[in-house]
């Protein structure tokens, strides 16, 4: 990864930008269109090769760092993703960029416990049956702790698929689980699969974001929502200013500290501040296709969650 | 709501599910689903056109790209499937979700509306409120033909609100919860338009022209025996609910006494403030008789 970037970022903030910009676009004007890179402009192909890279050396500890500089509070946004989501037994999920398996694991849990709830209630009509009706029930029921759902976890890094499956062995999953290797601008599923598609913290690092929502409106089907978690802008302006000083002084230094890699994390920082703003997502959303596409502000716009559905 | 269905982007890309309009006039309980909460319930459906031949959804172009329906339509398809799944789930998402799954839709879609089930209640008592609307608007007409004779109004009255009370015996062991639901207070401000316009159109049609103060009494009565009816309705056991009309009819006899009673109440009112009048006279006539002497 040392090897891409340019040397100046020595520079911590933003101000380093424009010289970043010069040393990227000199060596990036031989092949492809222009994209940016964090605050570097570099080309298509080199931005997915540097994203690979950024993610290929994180994935160990990228639990770890999202616990630590979220100070743990991702997983309140990925509980809410799922309650957003209100999934029944029965769901087909796609989690593309889904790599260490958080919003698959909590989708099952969610799922498991909504079918729990069917079958007690489905037990409390059962007062007046006869036995044989019963035991019967009762064999059907067993095999279906999950009703029929499942999840496909997505994802172009094989190593963040990698310890996902780990940890996924580890916490006991295996029921409606399955890992895919894929590019969200390209999916390799067929058209009209799926009942919802998520991307959590995921569509940002996607090189062109109007061809993976294309592919998003394709693999749904008719009535399937798209659901997409992910940093956006603060418009509070003091509350604005807070939180880039804590990204740009303190995140960069965890990474270092905690992953050993300074650069990966600037990235990320970096990135989230070239991502475009809640009402710019929608409007591509709505481009894809996309109908009743709303968003919801999270922490006052550090975090956003777009839905649309394919109507 | 934005108009989407007008840009030229939209019309070239097939929308998976929004069907024509012409589709849509193939089906018989279209004309209910596509009233609105809040329009004027004695506005008459336009007339259907004459249905054309069905679409194939390639996509051509931009034509007749106006002729799809809109989002709502699509919700409003999609609450009154699921109304036949309420028995078994419930006034719940889960009720929605069943039901769009019938229109062929993924259980996801049930995600464009309220986790509660609210907007499946409130488009079912619209939808309950359009056809009672027809109902009395079908019999003032053979009251106008001079087929039928013009009932009295409390007599109009018992029948309006049984017709419409009627209509929740399929769902009355959830129904309930859906009062409670109904009484949440973001909803409030629909469930209260509702309840008022359909109290309003009875009264319309029980041929209710009051321009006075009356006009408020009357329908406040009458909602609070509406209210008061559907609560009696809930415990009600007896066969085909003959309690719940029996205690209508008191009710309704009720409110006919009050307005009488009303009137006993003035016109004693004003026997005794004469009576009180001509004593005091009397009294001062007494007193500067005695003083002149």
């Amino acid at each position: 990864a040392a090897a891409g970037l340019c040397p100046c970022r020595a520079l911590l903030s933003r101000r380093g930008g424009a010289l970043r910009a010069l040393c990227g676009s000199v060596r990036g004007l031989a092949a492809g269109p222009e994209t940016h890179f964090g605050f570097q402009t570099v080309t298509e192909a080199e931005r997915r090769e540097k994203i690979y890279q950024v993610f290929e050396s994180v994935a160990k500890k990228y639990d770890v760092m999202n616990d630590s500089m979220t100070l743990g509070i991702h997983r309140v946004w990925k509980d809410i993703l799922i309650h957003k989501m209100n999934p029944f037994p029965g769901t087909l999920l796609l989690d593309v960029a889904g790599g260490t398996g958080d919003i698959a694991f909590r989708f099952i849990n969610y799922v498991r416990s909504v079918r729990e709830r069917q079958l007690q209630r489905k037990l409390r009509h059962r007062q007046n049956l006869s036995w044989q009706e019963i035991s019967e029930s009762y064999q059907e029921d067993k095999s279906k702790s999950l009703g029929d759902s499942q999840v496909v976890v997505c994802d172009i890094n094989k190593e963040m698929l990698k310890v996902g499956k780990q940890k996924a062995q580890h916490l006991g999953y295996s029921e409606g689980l399955s890992w895919v290797l894929g590019n969200a601008e390209e999916l390799p599923f067929d058209d009209d699969k799926f009942d919802v598609y998520t991307i959590a913290f995921g569509i940002r690092n996607v090189t062109r974001i109007d061809l993976a929502l294309q592919e998003a409106y394709r693999v749904l089907k008719p009535g399937g929502r798209f659901l997409c978690l992910e940093f956006s802008h603060v418009s509070n302006p003091l509350l604005s200013r807070l939180y880039d000083l804590y990204s740009f002084q303190v995140i960069p230094v965890l990474g270092e500290v905690i992953a050993g890699d300074w650069k990966s994390y600037q990235y990320l920082v970096e990135s989230i501040r070239r991502f475009p703003p809640q009402e710019e997502l929608k409007a591509m959303i709505e481009d894809a296709g996309f109908f009743k596409v709303d968003y919801q502000n999270l922490n006052s716009g550090i975090v956003a969650i777009h839905s649309g559905f394919k109507l | 709501v934005r108009c989407q269905l007008s840009s030229p982007q939209r019309a070239l890309q097939a929308s998976a599910v929004l069907r024509r309009v012409s589709d849509e006039q193939k089906e018989p309980l279209a004309s209910s689903s596509q009233q609105q909460f809040d329009s004027h319930p004695s506005n008459h459906q336009p007339e259907q056109e004459p249905q054309g031949p069905r679409p194939s959804y390639t996509g051509q172009g931009g034509q007749e790209s106006e002729d799809y329906e809109s989002e709502e339509q699509l919700q409003h398809r999609i609450l009154t499937a699921a109304l036949e799944f309420v028995p078994e789930h419930g006034w719940t998402a889960e009720a929605i979700a069943e039901g769009a799954k019938t229109l062929g839709l993924s259980v996801a879609a049930a995600g464009m509306f309220h986790s509660d089930g609210s907007e499946l209640i409130l488009h079912f008592v619209s939808q309950c409120n359009t056809k009672l609307s027809e109902l009395l608007e079908q019999e003032q007409k053979l009251v106008q033909l001079g087929e039928a004779e013009k009932k009295p109004t409390d007599q109009f009255l018992r029948d309006a609100v049984e017709a419409r009370l009627r209509m929740l015996i399929p769902y009355i062991e959830k129904w309930p919860q859906a009062l409670s639901i109904l009484l949440l207070p973001h909803n409030i401000p629909s469930s209260l338009n509702l309840l008022t316009s359909m109290i309003d159109d009875i009264w319309h049609y029980a041929g209710d022209q009051s321009t006075d103060f009356n006009w408020y009494t009357r329908r406040a009565v009458l909602t609070g025996i509406y209210n008061t009816t559907e609560l009696v309705m809930m415990q009600d056991s007896s066969p085909d609910f003959e309690e719940t009309w029996r205690f209508l009819e008191n009710r309704v006899a009720d409110a006919m006494n009050m307005g009488n009673t009303a009137n006993q109440v003035q016109s004693t009112g004003e026997a005794v403030v004469q009576g009180l009048m001509g004593a005091a006279v009397t009294v001062s006539n007494a007193e500067t008789s005695r003083a002149v002497r």
